[in-house]
């Protein structure tokens, strides 16, 4: 064999796109839920309690955020607990021995992760549209936005994933960084609301770009100019898919 | 000249402070069946785990057919099939589904594979159990999968890490019947295990690793005769003092009217043995025979048992 394994990469993909697909109860429709019942619980009590925000009503001003957060989170904890999963049931020795490049490995993580991701963002996305009539202002940009974020974030999850001894260690990436990042990025309120200290804080906050390039490219309204969401989301899909496929290649955390 | 199937040379591996391989130097000829022995901890994990690009090796030449396992990984690792000693779990796919993907991250696609899925399954009676996960595998039915997963892609190197570790005697031997078929046609094998009896039985040469080296190499029959002891028992009447010197140049003992003769080989000296004694009116009674197994050639060897 020679050049690339274009088998064993669209095996590989295919197994992870496969795998979670076959426990969709735990990743696909847990996301679906919980932003129905967040459309439900703004939309039909507390949007008559809160005012427009940039002259878009709360529920709908809320959505892209809510898109935004289960793609991130899918995309990541995809790519991150496929990885932990076969390191710590004795899987990873069957990929590591087949001819398959450092290159090829990780991209099978990370197009898994990305496809879980894109999923669970079209999904909510679908769910805005068909449940209060969302619009969707720029159809191709908020399709290749998520497509990116997804990217990154399941290019970040496999980083994780190489470097996570135990679940421990991954739930709290989760727990601890991803869900307060993503609640502090603006998914409920525009950061013009907050404090000048608090919206300075809210810039060196990565997941307040995604949001905000997506609130962008859905509704039409941004807090801050959404080119810098691009270049942010642009800056770390490179930066982590680098340092995924450099650290496979290394071999640490997966190899002796 | 062929070019070995295998040929590792000056191997050394360390993991933080411990120095798991020393220089191992070992060649495999292609088409050979060959048995790595070694206590725990020896280095046989290691090795294997290295040539299949398990473990990074700190230095050393590591070479399938002539090519070197990292500049030309592709090549190398498709020659290999591996069945670990560690049983696999997997709790989203079908047995069968997961052979597909093993061929697959070979670059055989779902198509091509079929035929030799559906011999796999059937010669290693799986077929009954295509659609199970490997939860509902007993320990026999999952060491059988391993060994389907390593052949799937027909690989010309085998790579057996403890295949027979805790099943039943009659899978055992089924097991050992086909690895000897494998063999047979072609396959070049490398295979670890404890149970000393299963390289003496199958291997056409073993090396002995210790603490990261390998002592000694050779057929089992060759390392038996070289480095085991073997003995003749006589039960006779009639013992003189001329006997003594037709002895004199044979190691033995003499007690209660039998005799013991410490002898590398039993089946060369026996026939001379038996002649003395007649020639000089001695009374045979009985005659038995003792060699040393594989088994006490590696005690001698490493001072300790296998396990």
């Amino acid at each position: 064999m020679t050049g690339t394994n274009w088998v064993g990469l669209y095996t590989l993909t295919k197994r992870e796109v496969g795998r979670f697909f076959s426990v969709y109860r735990q990743t696909v429709l847990p996301g679906l839920i919980s932003s129905g019942l967040y459309i439900l619980i703004f939309g039909f009590t507390l949007e008559q309690r809160i005012g427009e925000i940039d002259g878009v009503p709360y529920t709908l001003f809320i959505l892209p955020g809510l898109i935004m957060m289960n793609t991130l989170t899918n995309a990541s904890s995809n790519a991150s607990s496929s990885m932990l999963q076969m390191k710590l049931l004795q899987q990873l020795p069957d990929i590591l021995t087949a001819p398959l490049s450092s290159l090829e490995l990780s991209l099978a993580y990370i197009i898994g992760g990305t496809v879980r991701g894109m999923v669970n963002g079209i999904l909510v996305l679908l769910l805005g549209v068909l449940l209060i009539d969302m619009p969707v202002h720029h159809p191709l940009a908020t399709l290749g936005f998520i497509f990116l974020v997804s990217w990154a974030f399941s290019s970040m999850g496999l980083l994780l994933g190489q470097l996570a001894d135990s679940w421990d260690q991954l739930a709290m990436m989760q727990n601890f960084f991803l869900t307060p990042l993503s609640f502090l990025g603006g998914i409920f309120y525009s950061i013009k609301m907050l404090p000048d200290w608090a919206q300075q804080l809210s810039l060196v906050n990565p997941i307040y770009y995604m949001i905000n390039g997506l609130r962008y490219t859905v509704l039409g309204v941004y807090d801050s100019s959404p080119l810098n969401s691009f270049l942010m989301a642009l800056f770390m899909t490179i930066l982590f898919t680098t340092a995924a496929i450099l650290l496979m290649k290394s071999g640490k955390k997966i190899k002796q | 000249m062929n070019v070995p199937a295998v040929h590792i040379s000056g191997l050394h591996k360390s993991y933080e402070d411990t120095k798991a391989l020393c220089g191992v130097d070992l060649t495999i000829k292609d088409g050979q069946f060959y048995g790595l022995l070694g206590p725990n901890g020896a280095g046989k994990t290691t090795t294997i785990h290295i040539l299949t690009g398990l473990v990074l090796k700190n230095e050393g030449i590591t070479e399938i057919y002539g090519k070197d396992i990292v500049k030309d990984f592709r090549f190398t690792r498709s020659q290999i099939g591996i069945a670990h000693q560690e049983l696999p779990i997997d709790w989203f796919f079908p047995l069968e589904k997961l052979l597909y993907f093993h061929a697959g991250y070979y670059g055989i696609t779902q198509k091509k594979a079929k035929p030799r899925v559906e011999e796999l399954l059937e010669r290693l009676g799986l077929k009954d159990k295509r659609t199970s996960r490997l939860r509902q595998l007993s320990g026999g039915m999952k060491r059988r999968y391993q060994l389907a997963k390593a052949l799937v892609h027909d690989p010309k190197i085998l790579i057996l890490d403890e295949p027979t570790a805790g099943i039943d005697v009659e899978l055992r031997h089924e097991l050992w019947d086909y690895l000897r078929e494998l063999h047979q046609n072609g396959k070049t094998i490398l295979l670890t295990t404890h149970y000393i009896e299963e390289a003496e039985l199958l291997c056409e040469k073993v090396g002995i690793i210790d603490k990261g080296k390998i002592i000694k190499e050779g057929s089992p029959a060759d390392l038996t005769r070289e480095l085991g002891k073997a003995g003749i028992n006589v039960h006779i009447t009639g013992w003189n003092d001329e006997l003594k010197n037709a002895f004199s140049d044979y190691s033995y003992t003499l007690e209660d009217n039998r005799l013991h003769f410490t002898v590398r080989d039993p089946e060369e000296v026996m026939a001379s043995i038996i002649q003395i004694l007649s020639n000089h009116g001695c009374q045979i009674h009985s005659v038995s025979t003792e060699k040393s197994s594989l088994e006490d050639v590696f005690l001698n060897l490493t001072g300790k048992g296998i396990n």
